[in-house]
């Protein structure tokens, strides 16, 4: 619908920028860490499956999706690394204050139960309303497909050596 | 706008019920609510001139609702709307209510007020006004959670069109989706992760070891033995690890059966020993045989995963 993505901005950088990001990634991975005996494989594909997450995180804009920033911030403190986020004016909407919400009990069970799994998937969603959790994962999903789209054709690339 | 007027509705008591051709919604509110058939034994009773003031203060908020639809049937006491509906029958106005259908057309508009309205005002253009739902007229709730269902049924249009197979009308089956999708698009970025980590190593070994074609093969090879060996030996232990270990190489374990009748049904002639990668079918697919201690021979099949998106 052209008038909710007005009000909602949920575009993605283009490809390039997400490949760029996970090709810096996979390079830091390699200098860190040289071929590793075949039993560590394991620990091989987590950190490279983190490392695709983190880069996706950072290709689609940093701290400044709800998503993005509680993934660095997962991320960061598996590492023991802190994330520095840059200090922005959080703009209040009344929507957020979700106390007197919580008496109302209008709000389709369908729909929050759906939220509830939801919000197990999306990262970060777990302190979201229902409306806001749908725009991050709209947001989430787009990223997605752009990084698996980039590990797709890194993929095909080198398999055809 | 005649609002003020409304207040006092059984002040005047002119009967205006039959005079103008053309009269606005105003007009007609100001009748109905100041006719002489509004029977006298309404106006014995307490709660009708009360709810009859509620339902013009909803009419009020509803003036500032940006939902511009009508209203003026008292909520939901009996007495009034059969006040009304007697009110209408005996006086002969100017727009058309069925009157041999008494009780339906009462009932109607007890049940849904929009088909009341839209019963009582056959005026085709009538100045879109404010209107409240039944039961919810004038609670500021009830309106903040409408604006929020609808807020989430536009992110939900929106995330309609970005998942696949999006055509489903009910909403809980098109939630269903979303969240099978990300379930799916997290488990493509795993697989391809982990498949990631084969093609690395093919890479690296060709970078660090100056590699001819030959050269790749042999080590390849040897890899494939070395494979052989490891699974073999952790299948003795535990079978999980073993396909764990398998995963991590982007390997998987299947019967001899069914990899023969696979390797049969896309190339008829193969070496079951050399890995093969000219398969027409799927060209990324490889072979290898292990025998396994039980006597019962397990074969590895290597993919390069193909799970794209339709």
């Amino acid at each position: 619908m052209a008038s909710a993505d007005k009000l909602i901005n949920t575009d993605v950088p283009e490809k390039d920028v997400f490949a760029l990001h996970f090709l810096q990634s996979l390079s830091n991975l390699k200098t860190q860490n040289p071929l590793n005996s075949p039993a560590k494989s394991i620990d091989r594909v987590r950190k490279i499956k983190k490392a695709a997450y983190v880069s996706m995180a950072r290709a689609a804009g940093g701290t400044s999706r709800l998503w993005s920033r509680a993934l660095l911030r997962r991320a960061a403190k598996d590492d023991n690394k802190s994330v520095r986020f840059s200090r922005r004016k959080r703009k209040v909407t009344w929507k957020i204050s979700s106390k007197r919400r919580k008496s109302n009990n209008q709000r389709a069970p369908v729909v929050e139960e759906a939220a509830e799994r939801l919000r197990n998937l999306v990262p970060g969603g777990g302190g979201m309303e229902t409306s806001k959790l749908m725009e991050e994962t709209a947001h989430y999903i787009k990223c997605l497909s752009m990084q698996v789209k980039v590990m797709q054709c890194l993929v095909d690339g080198l398999s055809q050596k | 706008m005649n609002s003020s007027s409304l207040l006092t509705p059984s002040s005047s008591s002119s009967p205006h019920l039959q005079s103008p051709a053309t009269f606005d919604h105003d007009d007609f509110l100001h009748q109905i609510f100041s006719s002489t058939p509004w029977p006298s034994s309404v106006l014995d009773d307490a709660p009708p001139p009360t709810s009859d003031c509620a339902a013009v203060t909803g009419f009020h908020h509803h003036d500032a609702d940006s939902r511009n639809q009508i209203t003026m049937i008292p909520l939901s006491h009996n007495v009034t709307n059969d006040a009304l509906f007697h009110g209408f029958s005996s006086g002969s106005l100017p727009f058309h209510l069925p009157q041999g259908s008494g009780s339906q057309t009462q009932t109607q508009s007890q049940a849904t007020a929009s088909t009341t309205t839209g019963g009582t005002t056959a005026q085709p253009q009538t100045k879109p006004k404010v209107r409240a739902r039944r039961g919810q007229a004038t609670d500021p709730h009830s309106i903040a959670e409408r604006l929020r269902r609808e807020r989430i049924a536009e992110r939900m249009k929106s995330l309609q069109e970005l998942v696949p197979n999006g055509n489903k009308t009910d909403k809980a089956s098109m939630l269903d989706e979303i969240i099978d999708y990300v379930k799916f698009l997290q488990l493509q970025v795993k697989v391809l992760s982990m498949s990631r980590l084969g093609g690395a190593a093919s890479v690296s070994s060709q970078i660090s070891e100056d590699a001819g074609g030959s050269h790749e093969n042999t080590s390849s090879s040897g890899e494939a033995k070395m494979t052989e060996h490891q699974v073999a030996k952790l299948m003795e232990e535990d079978m999980g690890s073993a396909m764990q270990y398998l995963q991590g190489k982007g390997l998987c374990l299947m019967p001899i059966s069914l990899a023969t009748t696979i390797s049969t049904a896309t190339c008829p002639s193969r070496n079951p020993f050399v890995k093969d990668t000219g398969v027409p079918l799927s060209p990324n697919l490889s072979t290898t045989t292990v025998a396994n201690g039980n006597g019962s021979s397990l074969v590895t099949v290597k993919d390069a995963p193909s799970v794209s998106k339709p």
